[in-house]
């Protein structure tokens, strides 16, 4: 039957015809109840799917560890949509940059985020507020509220990183510099409970949040903070859904979104969520882990621009850390090494075992932490973490090199400084032509050792703000629970990295064949 | 007086003294080495050899006393590089550059010191390694060569930088019987150029055939001066009569 069917062209024409008209019929019988109407076009196949970044407690957040299912007043407010639409919920949950890419591939319908409608997002899709927000800058209990954002020219402010209130503040502080006021210094910190300590121990005066979220902080910290500033920021007043443009889905959304406001739905979902209120449940903690490897997650993580960033930022930090070391390093050793006695000499002896013994964190944290009380000039805007890092890491890794440099040196045969000064060489030749090649050498595979570790202890630099690997893992972890997933991400960058080194090292050792008899031998075979 | 350079001796030490620390290393000595001569130093082990021809290019400079070398006074003031150039210097354990081939070896210093081109360089190292019988070893790395052929490497590197005095410091020590053959055949033929050496050396024969005149040196002084016939056969001391006891003997 099935097959006549097909070999029939005038068959298969009535059969669409007969198809359309079952439509018609089924739409005209639908329009008269209330509750079902016909979906909009990005309802496909009878499934909404929304894009969203679980990480925007109580909008859309993950409870437990799998990122796959996000709960929130965004999710319960998409399903109620796709309960009116009779389709089935899908929510894909991505790094933050994935949603509006997606969103234009089609991947998904909506973006449900806990998004800010902005004027800029709109020039690409539609948007269709559902939710009042606000932007609160928030302070000490006691200090003094504000009247106007220009009140906080040239203090500090910390935030999250990777937030938009980045850009935010970037344009208020445009507005505050085209005033010939100072800008407000702004400090960027890898999770929100750092935000709210700085405030909390006083190196900044203020952190900006989102009122939504700030009802999570509150109720954990009770009448420690408080509001400072609710500002009016023109177009920061509302959470938006967006969608590809289209204006026939706008409307439909649009009248979604007020009927499940006039019906109760999204008053109800709001206490749910206690969206405007501070009696919100616990979010996150105490799940169950997941035994599922979330592929998605894991290769949105590893082609996410915050890992890539994450790891340059890393492999740059250690990069520059250990050249300026072994700079540093390899006079220090070759005073050190010298058989004079002089002040200079103890002196240099007393940094490397200073640096040697106290710990990296510990040094990081000093120079960021403890210097700037004395040196009031490392309180400073120009002291990034990324300096701070930088000078904390090249001090500390110059000691561990001073003494491989020193091994490296002394283990050059002193006959080789004789012969070639006997040459009459001069000493920058001796040290560059002679003795430091075959140092080096020596130097190298515990060099790239100190390397490895170095691009290791990076992550040390997180507690600074300094958005190294870790520490963007560690947000996405925060975030989104999938903890194997990202630390796996992570993984992947940190092997890929160690094992360039050393696929390095290899390939420069090969070019010592002088130094190994049967390397020679078998080379000249 | 310009006729008088060549007067002049090659090497004039008098008075020279070398300490280390409190310990006397060279005790005032004094000599002459003229253009061309053959200097064999002997002495016995500590008794300050090698510390008599490293102040000679400076590698060990003295404390009390004055060094002329080519007529001019070698001291703290002298460019150490112009008298390197002057005064080469091969050494018991060759000391040669092991991350440089034989050539680069042989060309470091020319080309480094003398300025020269890597061409000339070349063309004279090459000369050089064929003087001192291994010009097929150029392209090999130190420690393919055995140490005869290592010690003739050391030679030919000193040459390239034509020097004026040649010094050498127990250059056979290190090689076995059949090696020292072969690096004592390339000094006889040194020696027949003409150009002025200083040996510290144990090779008696060598010695005997070679030297114009014996320095033999015990605790830092030297003993006496003489020529090889007469230090060979009746030596003016009886510590140089004791020493040579001691090397027939073995
Ligand atoms: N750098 C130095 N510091 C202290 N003492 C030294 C130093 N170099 C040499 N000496 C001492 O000076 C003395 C003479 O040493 P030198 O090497 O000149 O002896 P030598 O005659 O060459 O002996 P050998 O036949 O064993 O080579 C020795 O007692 C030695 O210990
Ligand atoms: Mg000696």
């Amino acid at each position: 039957m099935i097959s006549s069917f097909s070999l029939s062209p005038l068959m298969r024409c009535f059969r669409s015809v007969a198809a359309l008209a079952g439509i018609l019929v089924a739409t005209a019988g639908l329009h008269g109840l209330a509750l079902a109407e016909q979906a909009p076009s990005f309802v496909q196949n009878g499934v909404l799917t929304i894009c969203t970044n679980p990480t925007l407690p109580p909008m859309t957040f993950v409870k437990g560890q799998d990122v796959s299912h996000p709960e929130g007043f965004d999710i319960d407010v998409a399903q109620a949509l796709a309960n009116r639409w009779r389709a089935r919920l899908s929510v894909i949950t991505m790094d933050f940059t994935g949603l509006f890419p997606s969103l234009s591939a089609q991947r998904c319908g909506l973006v449900m985020s806990g998004i800010i409608r902005t004027p800029a997002r709109e020039k690409s899709f539609d948007a269709v507020t559902y939710q009042d927000t606000a932007l609160v800058v928030v302070g000490r209990k006691g200090t003094p509220s504000l009247t106007s954002m220009d009140e906080l020219a040239g203090k500090s402010i910390a935030v999250e990183s990777g937030t938009s209130y980045i850009t935010r503040l970037g344009l208020i502080n445009d507005t505050l510099v085209a005033a010939g006021k100072p800008p407000m210094i702004i400090q960027q910190y890898p999770t929100e409970e750092q935000v709210v300590q700085q405030v909390l121990i006083g190196r900044v005066f203020a952190f900006v949040s989102q009122d939504v979220e700030l009802f999570f902080r509150m109720r954990q910290l009770g009448d420690k903070l408080h509001v400072l500033i609710t500002p009016d920021i023109p177009d920061y007043h509302h959470f938006a859904i967006y969608l590809r443009p289209n204006a026939a889905d706008q409307t439909q959304l649009q009248s979604a979104i007020s009927a499940l406001e006039t019906d109760g739905t999204l008053p109800a979902l709001r206490s749910k969520w206690s969206v405007t209120d501070q009696s919100t449940k616990n979010g996150a903690a105490n799940a169950t882990s997941s035994s599922m490897f979330d592929w998605n997650a894991f290769f949105s993580a590893l082609t996410s621009t915050a890992f890539l960033h994450g790891a340059l930022i890393t492999l740059s930090v250690a990069l520059i850390s250990h050249i300026i070391a072994i700079t540093i390093s390899v006079p220090i050793a070759i005073v050190l090494n010298s058989p004079q006695k002089s002040v200079l000499k103890i002196a240099l002896e007393g940094y490397v075992s200073l640096f040697r013994a106290a710990p990296t964190l510990l040094q990081l944290l000093f120079i960021w932490n403890a210097v700037p009380q004395f040196f009031p000039i490392f309180r400073e805007q120009w002291f990034t973490p990324f300096l701070a890092t930088i000078l904390a890491l090249s001090v500390n890794e110059s000691a561990y090199q001073v003494e491989i440099n020193r091994a490296a040196l002394s283990a050059v045969d002193p006959g080789q400084e004789l012969g070639a000064s006997a040459l009459g060489l001069s000493r920058r030749d001796i040290y560059w032509r002679v003795i430091f090649p075959q140092a080096f050498r020596i130097a190298l595979p515990p060099t790239i050792n100190e390397f490895i570790n170095l691009l290791k202890i990076t992550s040390l630099a997180s507690v600074i703000s300094l958005q190294e690997l870790l520490a963007v893992t560690q947000i996405q972890v925060a975030r989104t629970f999938a903890f194997t997933e990202y630390y796996a991400a992570a993984l992947v960058y940190y092997l890929v990295m160690v094992f360039f080194f050393l696929f390095l090292q290899k390939r420069v050792e090969r070019r010592f064949a002088w130094s190994d008899r049967k390397k020679v031998v078998s080379n000249a075979a | 007086m310009q006729h008088e350079a060549t007067d002049l001796p090659m090497i004039s030490v008098r008075g020279m003294s070398k300490l280390f620390g409190e310990f006397v290393a060279l005790d005032r000595v004094d000599f002459d080495v003229s253009r061309g001569e053959k200097i064999v130093v002997l002495g016995p082990s500590g008794s300050g050899k090698s510390t008599l021809i490293r102040t000679l290019n400076r590698i060990e400079p003295h404390d009390i006393g004055t060094l002329n070398i080519n007529g001019k006074l070698i001291n703290e003031k002298t460019d150490p590089i112009q008298l390197r150039c002057m005064v080469g210097m091969v050494f018991q354990n060759y000391n040669l550059f092991p991350h440089l081939s034989v050539l680069e070896n042989c060309i470091l210093a020319p080309m480094r010191v003398k300025h020269m081109s890597r061409a000339e360089a070349t063309a004279l190292a090459r000369r050089y390694l064929e003087q001192v019988g291994i010009p097929d070893q150029a392209d090999k790395y130190p420690i393919q060569l055995s140490g005869g052929q290592q010690q003739r490497v050391a030679i030919a590197r000193a040459l390239c930088m034509q020097p004026q005095v040649m010094l050498f410091d127990e250059p056979t020590a290190a090689l076995d019987p059949e090696a020292i053959v072969g690096v004592v055949s390339i000094m006889d033929e040194l020696a027949e150029q003409g150009i002025t050496t200083v040996c510290v050396t144990h090779e008696m024969a060598f010695s005997r055939r070679i030297a114009d005149r014996i320095i033999f040196m015990d605790q830092g002084k030297i003993v006496e001066i003489t020529p090889p016939e007469t230090f060979f056969t009746t030596p003016q001391t009886d510590r140089a009569q004791n020493f040579l006891n001691q090397m027939l003997r073995y």
